[in-house]
């Protein structure tokens, strides 16, 4: 840990969720160390929003909720993307793969 | 595959309802702190420091708590709407499998219900159009109509009558007159004859209508010595003026006079503008005699409330103008009396249109019945389902909105039914209607009428499908799932109701039926009516010469004598006559008269009878015999003392029971000065004034081919009936006829012309589709009726199948389990006929206006009635009585 993780730039973070959940279901802990290893730790996101997302994106229909046994075999709320989330999921990733580019252009100074 | 898929949702749901959103978050963030905890104390945490780790890193828990709840609750209350939305629409799938798998009832069910819709939106249609909409007039409910009333007659105004009352009326904000008149008008190539009306400068501002080009009459057009003015209607403008604009101001030749074009009426006028091409300003001179009566009088009171007062007015002003006129005018027992313009446009249909509308309100009772009755049938065969749904949790209400859901299906599809019949009712009606319904233009598929429309289909829903499925989610579960083994005694309530059901089909269909037998035994009798001489081979048109080109008296007599000749010469014709009305019902000229040996007491009006003018060859051609003095010859009706006349059969009947007409002397007309007029010929009778009316004598007067004209034939003489007596078929002639009244005269139409057949035929038209209406619906109510008891007595014999064998089995006498059986069923039908019977005794005593030589209360009809129901119920009960006696006892007691 060299730098201090960054802070997360609005929005990402139910891209983020999403993305994890192409994979297949998880249930929170498990989101939450997903992107904790892909990102080796640059990426700061706090548990509490990552539960607040789950919980906005499952009303928005973009995921759906299910209890199962877990791998510890404790009663866990998991959750997968739906067909509405995989639409959404491909919309944002696009998106954000233009945002990204743009940004690197300028900074490039191509 | 979607039931148990449907089941399992709807436990998912109940299940979590019941587990609160709360305790889920709660449990979903301790499992996320415990694991956390746990990692750190594999990275060699201490446990208590872990958790207060894992705690500081989580961050803000309640917020997020608070947060999840927030949003779960949004999705919870969303999802909530959705199932039961959801749940509807399983409810109508399941409903439209069920019905797809009972293809009978649903048909038996849509097919009535949807005609009892249709048919009865389209007879409501009507009496909205005709007696509910006020008249498309300007403030209509201050219009009236003004006539003399003579009981048991309604007399229009003479010019005398009319201009006194314009002069000395105050109650009035206006009064207009109006005469029916029809001219030829010809555009050069055609002619052709046209209706219209004389009316006076005041009759489209009384109205309230503006004309949409040029202007309306003026006091001027009125005044007699003006140049004729016209007012054309919409259609007339744009079929023969070709709808230019350029129109006001030009001349058209109305019965060879010129008439300057005034105005267009806009298109839609009124219904006393309706089938009127033009309209010619009158010009009336003050009388020298009080008739003839044939203006139409209108008002627009003042103020509504002047209605008793302007009446009092009328009988007044008629009783200072009496005394004015008594030497032309004797009937002082007449009065003015004015009534509703609507009243007078409408007429008598009201108990036509009653009748109409009762009769398919009925029908559509009796379907709804009728699918009440098959759906009870139909809820108690699948007991077992429903209490199985109720068992697993479902609610009276959802097992009740189950099947509401197969009611509204089926209401669903007998409105679309009912939605096409009414349209293709309407259009029937608007195109054949009119000779049934007054202000037939107005009718349509306005607001009020699709308000019955949804009216009906929601009554429709709520009668066949909310007593099903109170019957069907009353009784207890457990009850019901006990039972299903033994389901003779569990099924009272169901047979109560279902023969409640069925006897009220009877109850309903028996008036209806009554109705339809009264007014079939009517045509019947209608049907039986000798005209008097035979119809067959007879053709008849009509001439009439415009006064403006035959002012000559010699010019009128050459046309008809010419035309007489050219048309006995016709090959294929045996004879021709000319007469001044026709057979059955069209009489010109309705006169009063006065014998000299029964003089009209004070206080008394005058006989009336019809007045037919006839030429001399008239009663051999129809074939009249003659009974008692003699026909007319070349001398009659010439010369001022030897006015005579022939009367016919009834005529002497009814003045001479006991003796001889022939040589008896009156007055015409109420003209006491006027020279004595003689009879000297009685002949068989016939009908002028209607098939269904009394025949009160008809007084035939001479019409002279050639030479002096009386005073009457004067008046009359111009317009003709042709009457023609030809060897084949009398149609075929009929171009014969037009093509020598045009080579007479180019500008000359033939009008109405037809076989004396087809006036017969035309003059029952009307009762006809009445009766065959009724009947028609009578027709559906009773087979309904049958196939309700059907239903309920086979149910019957299948739930005592049991009792029915085991009786058989121990010796029981085919005879009697029939008798037990059609015992069950007819005291059911009786009950509903005995009431249906006394509801018919009202029915028919409103309709007995419609009636002709048979009773209203006819006992053999009413007893063929109930004769029929009965029979045709006992048929239907005896087939599942003989099932039952024809079932094996053994294989019965083994499958229960």
């Amino acid at each position: 840990m060299a730098l201090p993780a960054l802070p997360l730039v609005q929005g990402t973070l139910d891209l983020l969720v999403l993305r994890t959940l192409a994979a297949g279901p998880r249930h929170g802990y498990g989101i939450a160390s997903v992107v904790h290893d892909l990102t080796a730790g640059d990426l700061s996101i706090e548990d509490a929003a990552l539960y607040q997302a789950l919980h906005r994106l499952d009303r928005q229909g973009l995921v759906a909720a299910e209890w199962r046994p877990s791998e510890n075999n404790r009663r866990a709320r998991y959750y997968t993307l739906t067909p509405a989330g995989r639409r959404r999921l491909k919309e944002e990733t696009a998106a954000w793969r233009r945002y990204s580019r743009a940004v690197e252009a300028v900074l490039e100074g191509r | 595959m979607r039931e148990p898929h449907h089941e399992r949702r709807l436990f998912w749901y109940l299940g979590r309802r019941r587990r609160t959103v709360e305790a889920e978050i709660d449990e979903e963030l301790a499992l996320h702190l415990d694991m956390r905890a746990r990692e750190l104390i594999e990275r060699g945490l201490p446990p208590e420091e872990a958790r207060r780790e894992a705690r500081r890193q989580f961050g803000d828990l309640e917020g997020t708590r608070r947060y999840c709840r927030q949003e779960d609750e949004r999705k919870e209350r969303r999802m909530q709407r959705w199932l039961v939305l959801d749940d509807v629409v399983q409810d109508l799938r399941m409903s439209l499998r069920g019905l797809r798998r009972a293809p009978l009832i649903t048909a038996v069910v849509i097919a009535t219900v949807g005609l009892g819709i249709g048919a009865t939106t389209v007879a409501f249609a009507a009496i909205h159009a005709t007696l509910l909409r006020p008249l498309p007039y300007a403030a209509p409910e201050r219009l009236v109509r003004i006539y003399t009333d003579a009981p048991p007659n309604r007399f229009p105004f003479s010019v005398a009558d009319y201009l006194a009352l314009e002069a000395q009326q105050t109650r009035f904000e206006r009064i207009a007159g109006y005469a029916g008149r029809t001219m030829s008008f010809s555009d050069g190539v055609v002619a052709e004859r046209l209706r219209g009306r004389v009316v006076t400068a005041t009759y489209f501002s009384l109205l309230g209508i503006r004309p949409m080009l040029g202007r309306d009459f003026t006091e001027s057009d009125g005044r007699p010595g003006t140049g004729p003015a016209v007012i054309v209607s919409h259609g007339f403008w744009r079929q023969r003026l070709s709808a230019r604009a350029d129109v006001i101001g030009e001349s058209i030749r109305l019965d060879g006079t010129p008439h300057t074009v005034v105005g267009v009426l806009p298109p839609g006028v009124g219904p006393l503008e309706q089938g009127q091409d033009f309209f010619v300003a009158a010009q009336w001179e003050p009388p020298r005699r009080k008739g003839p009566f044939f203006i139409g009088v209108l008002g627009r009171l003042r103020r509504l409330e002047d209605r008793a007062a302007a009446a009092d007015e009328l009988r007044l002003l008629n009783r200072r103008l009496f005394p004015v006129w008594q030497a032309s005018y004797q009937d002082d027992k007449a009065s003015w009396g004015m009534k509703d313009l609507k009243a007078h446009v409408v007429g008598d249909v009201e108990t036509m249109s009653g009748l109409a509308l009762a009769s398919v309100a009925l029908v559509w009772l009796i379907a709804c019945a009728n699918a009440s009755n098959l759906l009870v049938a139909r809820a108690t065969s699948r007991r077992r389902e429903l209490a199985v749904r109720a068992a697993l949790g479902a609610s009276r209400a959802r097992v009740t909105r189950f099947l509401l859901a197969e009611s509204s299906l089926l209401a669903f599809g007998s409105a679309l039914v009912g939605i096409v019949l009414a349209f293709v009712g309407i259009g029937v009606l608007r195109r054949i209607g009119s000779g049934y319904v007054p202000r037939v233009e107005e009718l349509g598929l306005g607001g009020a009428v699709w308000w019955c429309l949804g009216g009906l289909t929601a009554a429709s829903t709520l009668l066949f499908g909310l007593v099903p499925s109170l019957q069907g989610s009353g009784t207890p579960v457990d009850e019901t799932l006990r039972s299903l083994g033994r389901s003779s005694t569990a099924s009272l309530a169901v047979r109560r109701l279902r023969r409640a059901l069925v006897a009220t089909q009877f109850a309903i269909a028996t008036p209806l039926l009554v109705v339809a037998a009264l007014l079939l035994a009517s045509l019947h009798a209608l049907g039986q009516v000798s005209l008097g001489f035979d119809t067959r081979n007879l053709l008849t048109a009509s001439v009439e010469l415009p006064r403006s080109q035959y002012a000559e008296p010699g010019r009128v007599a050459a046309f008809w004598d010419e035309m007489q000749r050219r048309v006995e010469a016709l090959p294929g014709v045996t004879g021709v006559a000319f007469a001044d009305g026709r057979p059955p019902e069209d009489v010109d000229n309705f006169n009063n008269f006065e014998l000299e040996a029964f003089p009209t007491a004070a206080g008394h009006s005058q006989p009336v009878t019809p007045w037919i003018s006839v030429t001399p060859e008239y009663f051999g051609l129809l074939g009249l015999r003659l009974v008692d003095g003699r026909l007319f010859d070349a001398h009659d009706g010439r010369g001022p003392n030897l006015e005579s006349v022939i009367v016919d059969r009834a005529w002497a009947r009814r003045f001479f029971p006991g003796g001889s007409a022939v040589g008896k002397r009156m007055h015409e007309g109420g003209c006491s000065t006027c020279p004595w007029v003689t009879v000297i010929g009685v002949v068989s009778e016939v009908k002028y004034a209607g098939l269904d009316k009394p025949d009160q004598g008809t007084v035939y007067t001479p019409m002279l081919a050639r030479g002096a004209a009386s005073p009457l034939e004067a008046a009359t003489s111009r317009f003709r009936y042709v009457v023609v007596r030809t060897s084949a078929d009398p149609l075929s002639r009929a171009p014969s006829v037009r093509q020598i009244v045009r080579d007479l005269d180019p500008t000359l139409p033939l009008s109405s012309v037809a076989t004396l057949d087809d006036l017969v035929a035309r003059s029952l038209q009307s009762p006809r589709s009445l009766s065959m209406l009724v009947g028609g619906f009578a027709a559906v109510a009773l087979v309904l009726s049958i196939v309700g008891i059907y239903g309920v007595m086979a149910y019957y014999v299948q739930q005592h199948s049991k009792d029915i064998s085991i009786r058989m089995a121990l010796g029981g006498r085919a005879g009697d389990v029939l008798r037990l059986v059609l015992g069950q069923g007819l005291r059911v039908v009786a009950y509903g006929v005995a009431v249906g019977l006394v509801a018919a005794l009202f029915l028919a005593r409103l309709m007995a206006s419609l009636l002709f030589e048979v009773s209203a209360h006819d006992g053999p009809t009413f007893l063929a009635v109930a004769m029929v129901l009965l029979g045709a119920a006992a048929a239907a009960c005896f087939l599942p009585a003989r099932r039952a006696i024809g079932l094996p006892p053994a294989v019965l007691l083994r499958s229960e």
